[in-house]
């Protein structure tokens, strides 16, 4: 639905998006993830037209965004929850988009108890809502000309666990009623449980792209982190079965699969106390991938547990 | 990439544009007032200039010389600060979408930048026109008042004036319109009207003063004095007058209103 062809900007001699091409397809959530100044908030701003491109081009649903007549029905777009005049309440802010889009102002009422903003919440002006009710508030304008597509900048930041949960669910909902969905975040953990689809990007370009499964394909060590009640013993029967051996905190780290390990320990009649694949995950994946786009050096990952 | 395994999914790569009208230009416009009254700033903008309106008229009706308590001369006072205050209320409909940052959902409802612009600078004449019509309203009032303390109302307002005074406010809001645009910034756009309706034509003023033969180019370059001929005389200009209008008109407004317009509608809005 969305398609990303070729996309460059640059800023003076400075690159921030480098020839960048992805497709965001309807009925998916696909997230877009990097680490700051990656140049995801200027692929979607260059996406509705806010920022100009250098070359390359996006169409949405086949159309360039700015030939989309009333496009506030067809896309919904959070760049950055702030960028509202924060004299305006929460229900004016939403009453001047229904207004533009032709909708009803029953609508604003929906929207607003659709992201649990209250009659007294939708009264303050903007310079007093908290951090999260901004954005429930850019989320509800968003939403308000019930887009077939959603483009969303960060949309999780701020929000509470609830906040974040009931997004996810919205968005998942979404998308399966056929939506398009792109929504960018730094944190991987935050986007991949409803992420169909992921793009990672790094200084400007793109470093990976693909399902989940396809993502972790990429990782082709095998590993396991176990705990036996004899760790020495387990090693032993390992290393004698060919695999590498070493240490990691409380157990051992083997080289093999968990079900090749678990298979040793049957045979050997060891006790284990825990046991689970040592092979690093997408937050490891995703931290190598754009390892030289980080800004801070991340030290090497002990053990797998935040897969 | 994986292709959509079914013919809906297919289907959906599209989004049918063809049921959608476009949003009607009235709509802007009403959405662009809706926005110049929905902040304590914007009521109050409007608010003090038909305030200082009335304040200045009622001491114009106490004060004023006799023979001045005419409906021309309190007209010419309303007009005088309403052109001085009309053009703040141009600038921030522009400016604010860039220093309250609210072009984010400006221009992505309505991507085609200069319709908005269209739909901005009519909002602004309506604006205009309704404090415009406020002002003389308050004027004649005004003249009405002045026999309290002696003297007589004196209905001497005859054609000739209105169209130069609907000419020099209608300057006066383009030349704000126009730096704005250009500028993209409330303070900027405030200031640099301000340094061009008072400093400039106060040094030009000053310059002509102090050397010759400058007379008689200033009205050629300076806008604010080649203006002067609207609001004084008998409020016609001589065919040398449109021109110096015209050559000043270029440089301060012309000229901005073009540039500005081709950087709005290329500024990456953020
Ligand atoms: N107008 C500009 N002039 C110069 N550089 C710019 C401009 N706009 C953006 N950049 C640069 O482009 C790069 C990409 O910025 P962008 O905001 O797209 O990053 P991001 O991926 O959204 O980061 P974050 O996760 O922190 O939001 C940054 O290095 C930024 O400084
Ligand atoms: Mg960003």
């Amino acid at each position: 639905m969305i398609e990303v062809h070729g996309l460059t900007r640059t800023y003076g001699g400075f690159t921030a998006v480098d020839d960048v091409t992805f497709t965001a397809q309807a009925g998916r959530v696909t997230g877009f993830l990097g680490p700051n100044g990656a140049g995801k908030s200027t692929t979607m701003r260059v996406m509705v037209g806010l920022t100009p491109a250098t070359r390359g081009k996006v169409t949405i649903g086949g159309h360039e965004y700015r030939d989309i007549p009333n496009p506030g029905r067809h896309v919904g777009v959070l760049l950055d929850a702030s960028a509202q005049h924060a004299g305006r309440t929460g229900r004016e802010i939403l009453t001047l988009g229904a207004k533009t889009m032709g909708l009803p102002s029953s609508r604003v009422d929906e929207m607003l108890a659709l992201v649990s903003l209250s009659d007294d919440e939708a009264k303050r002006r903007l310079r007093n809502y908290s951090l999260g009710m901004k954005q429930r508030l850019g989320i509800a304008h968003a939403l308000l000309g019930d887009p077939e597509v959603l483009i969303l900048d960060e949309p999780a930041n701020g929000l509470d666990p609830a906040g974040i949960r009931w997004m996810r669910t919205l968005l998942k909902g979404y998308a399966d009623r056929g939506g398009a969905v792109l929504l960018s975040s730094h944190l991987l953990n935050e986007v991949e449980l409803i992420a169909d689809e992921m793009i990672l990007i790094g200084r400007g370009k793109i470093v990976a792209q693909g399902d989940k499964k396809s993502l972790l394909a990429m990782d082709s060590t095998v590993s396991t982190l176990v705990v036996a009640e004899d760790n020495a013993a387990l090693a032993r029967a390992a290393q004698a079965a060919g695999h590498q051996v070493t240490e990691a905190g409380e157990g051992i780290r083997v080289d093999a699969a968990p079900a090749d390990v678990s298979r040793l320990s049957i045979e050997h009649g060891l006790v284990l106390t825990d046991l689970r694949s040592g092979a690093a995950g997408l937050e490891d994946l995703f931290l190598e991938l754009t390892a030289d786009t980080q800004r801070e050096t991340v030290p090497a990952p002990a053990t797998g547990a935040s897969a | 990439m994986s292709t959509p395994a079914t013919a809906t999914a297919v289907n959906t790569r599209t989004i049918d544009i063809s049921a959608t009208p476009a949003v009607p230009m009235s709509r802007l416009i009403s959405v662009e007032i809706r926005k110049s009254f929905d902040t304590r700033a914007g009521r109050w903008l409007t608010f003090s200039i038909l305030g200082i309106t009335v304040i200045a008229t009622a001491l114009g009706a106490l004060f004023f010389e006799e023979s001045a308590q005419d409906y021309v001369s309190m007209l010419s006072m309303a007009g005088g600060i309403m052109t001085s205050f009309l053009p703040i209320l141009m600038i921030l409909l522009i400016t604010s979408e860039w220093s309250q940052r609210t072009g984010l959902a400006t221009f992505t409802l309505e991507p085609r930048r200069s319709r908005v612009v269209v739909a901005k600078f009519l909002a602004g004449i309506v604006l205009s026109i309704a404090v415009l019509l406020l002002g003389a309203s308050i004027a004649a009032v005004g003249t009405l008042a002045s026999p309290v303390n002696g003297g007589s109302a004196d209905w001497n307002l005859t054609w000739d004036p209105i169209p130069s005074f609907f000419l020099g406010t209608l300057i006066a809001v383009f030349v704000g319109f126009a730096f704005a645009m250009l500028l993209r910034n409330s303070p900027a756009a405030i200031v640099g009207y301000f340094v061009y309706s008072l400093i400039v034509p106060t040094v030009a003023g000053i310059l002509a003063y102090i050397i010759k033969g400058l007379e008689d180019v200033i009205p050629w370059i300076e806008f604010n004095t080649a203006q002067a001929p609207l609001y004084t005389g008998d409020f016609t200009l001589s065919g040398q007058e449109w021109a110096q209008l015209l050559v000043s008109g270029t440089i301060w407004l012309v000229l901005p209103f073009f540039v500005g317009l081709r950087l709005l509608l290329r500024a990456e809005v953020k």
